[in-house]
């Protein structure tokens, strides 16, 4: 039992995982907390449901291409202005909300079946611990770590990794030196609304896509975040596999019902503990 | 003297209903050193911040290079040429030394870049030392001196530092300018600073006074008259 809880805790956190990376890295290079990639990544769910009888391949690419185009067009006529004009977290939390919801009524009416769920190719088995898992449950980990280490990367070997740190670590003098950081906030925003379609692909595809999951994934994916250190995104996958785990074993010692509440006590206590997160950012909220 | 290559008129500047500049006039020919000289309060920052985009200005014309940029973005203006050290909060705290040179070389030709980074290393040579260290675990001095390379590794034609010598020991503050110079020789570049410290007079070739916002004299060194130098001497002594 117990291996099969860490193995769905496993699932589960890297499920998480996405949406929790799309939020630290908007967080942690532009420090505007968006609260709709939720919902934004959702819908995008929603689009690749709709092409994937054409072709599975391309209805995924569409639904990632769509969020990222998304994320990047608030980005750059919303709140990149907004917070040049001095924003600060609470309009933000207003704002981003609101263009939550802005999606989902577009999903209201856009799509006429408000629960669906995506038939993607199950890739067979692998073996952990005498106990067999469908591997198409284990790629959403995968993907988030193969992710944050790209990140990692680019950040220290390519001249735009190094932008993004800068823009980051101070935005006055990242202009000063001349590093388009406009540009860099609404890339930012794109990926971070791309990883979040890829969160609501993999939900979709082991559990279903409703109007209301786009906010589940959104503000648990903020708060898990939060835990993380917003901002720091090993906090943010720590977090979200810790997160996983209780998820699961919570699930299996107290009840599916009392999930909710053990998460976000633990929740509490850790940001009573650490309030800047687990691994603590370079911001905090 | 070289033509005027930056020329502010009419500049007022201030935050909320307290004006900080008061419809100021000041130039800077190519190649010169101007100190902007006055006591605390007295506008210096803001006035290099104004130029520089980092701060607007109500009013006013700034004319860089041949173009009027008082509407530009700070970006603009830096591709134009223009860059700015600020007073604080002028490195890349979580970087190393060398990533911070690596990031600001970045509107250079891929061929110059590895040159103007071996530069800062050769007037500096203490940043070469601790290239790998991270910015903000070196001391002030050396933040200060990173600071400065980071505005020469920018390679802006006209550099705007905002107050450089402030908190340095009075050994460090003369070698300091001594270096300022050395790199307007070598480069040809114009130097543009705010400064109470009176060593300013080692190497500027002109001093701009400016008092609760408003220009008091504009001279070349040599002309300035008895009473201003005696004024600096006694009013503005670091």
């Amino acid at each position: 039992m117990l291996i099969n809880g860490f193995i769905t805790g496993l699932i589960m956190g890297g499920i998480l995982s996405l949406p929790v990376l799309g939020v630290a890295v908007i967080y942690g290079i532009t420090g505007i907390p968006n609260f709709a990639i939720g919902v934004i990544g959702v819908f995008g769910g929603f689009v690749t449901w709709y092409f994937i009888s054409s072709s599975i391949g391309l209805a995924i690419a569409v639904g990632i291409v769509v969020c990222f185009i998304i994320g990047f067009v608030i980005q750059r006529v919303l709140l990149t202005p907004i917070s040049e004009r001095g924003g600060d977290s609470t309009l933000f939390f207003i704002l981003t909300v609101s263009v939550g919801f802005v999606f989902e009524g577009m999903l209201r009416a856009i799509f006429p079946r408000p629960n669906i769920s995506l038939e993607l190719p199950r890739i067979g088995t692998i073996n952990l611990g005498g106990f067999t898992v469908e591997g198409f449950k284990i790629i959403a980990l995968v993907f988030a770590i193969v992710t944050l280490v790209v990140i990692r990367l680019m950040e220290e070997h390519t001249e735009i990794g190094k932008s993004w740190q800068a823009t980051s670590q101070n935005l006055k003098l990242a202009k000063l030196v001349g590093i388009k950081t406009t540009q860099v906030f609404s890339i930012a925003s794109g990926i971070g609304c791309a990883l979040a379609c890829v969160g609501a692909i993999f939900w979709g595809s082991l559990y279903n896509l409703q109007l209301s999951s786009g906010w589940d994934l959104g503000f648990m994916g903020f708060i898990v975040a939060v835990v993380g250190g917003i901002g720091n995104i090993w906090g943010g996958l720590i977090s979200a596999l810790i997160m996983g785990m209780v998820m699961s074993f919570s699930g299996y010692l107290i009840g599916g019902e009392w999930q909710s509440v053990i998460l976000y006590l633990i929740v509490i206590i850790v940001l009573i503990i650490a309030p800047k997160g687990i691994l603590g950012s370079e911001r905090s909220l | 003297m070289n033509g005027i290559i930056l020329q502010v008129t009419g500049l007022t500047a201030g935050y909320g209903s307290i004006k900080a500049l008061k419809s100021i006039d000041f130039y800077a020919h190519e190649g010169e050193i101007v100190g902007i000289v006055g006591p605390n309060g007295a506008g210096k920052s803001t006035l290099l911040e104004s130029i520089a985009g980092t701060v607007a200005a109500s009013e006013g014309r700034i004319e860089f290079a041949g173009q009027r940029i008082e509407r530009w973005s700070v970006l603009k203006r830096r591709q134009l040429g223009l860059m700015l050290i600020p007073q604080e909060e002028n490195i890349f705290p979580l970087m190393s030394v060398k990533k911070n040179l690596e990031v600001s070389v970045i509107l250079s030709e891929r061929d110059k870049r590895e040159s103007l980074i071996e530069y800062v290393y050769e007037i500096f040579p203490i940043l070469y030392e601790r290239r790998k260290q991270i910015a903000n675990t070196l001391s002030g001095g050396q933040q200060r001196m990173l600071a400065v390379g980071i505005g020469i590794a920018s390679n802006a034609d006209v550099m705007l530092i905002d107050e450089p010598s402030i908190g340095l020991a009075p050994k460090l503050v003369t070698k300091f300018f001594e270096t300022l110079n050395r790199i307007r020789e070598d480069t040809k570049k114009t130097i543009v600073l705010s400064e109470q410290n009176i060593k300013v007079l080692n190497i500027a070739d002109r001093l701009f006074g400016l008092e609760a916002g408003e220009m008091r004299f504009n001279e070349k060194k040599e002309n300035l008259s008895r009473e201003i130098v005696k004024d600096l001497y006694l009013g503005l002594l670091g």
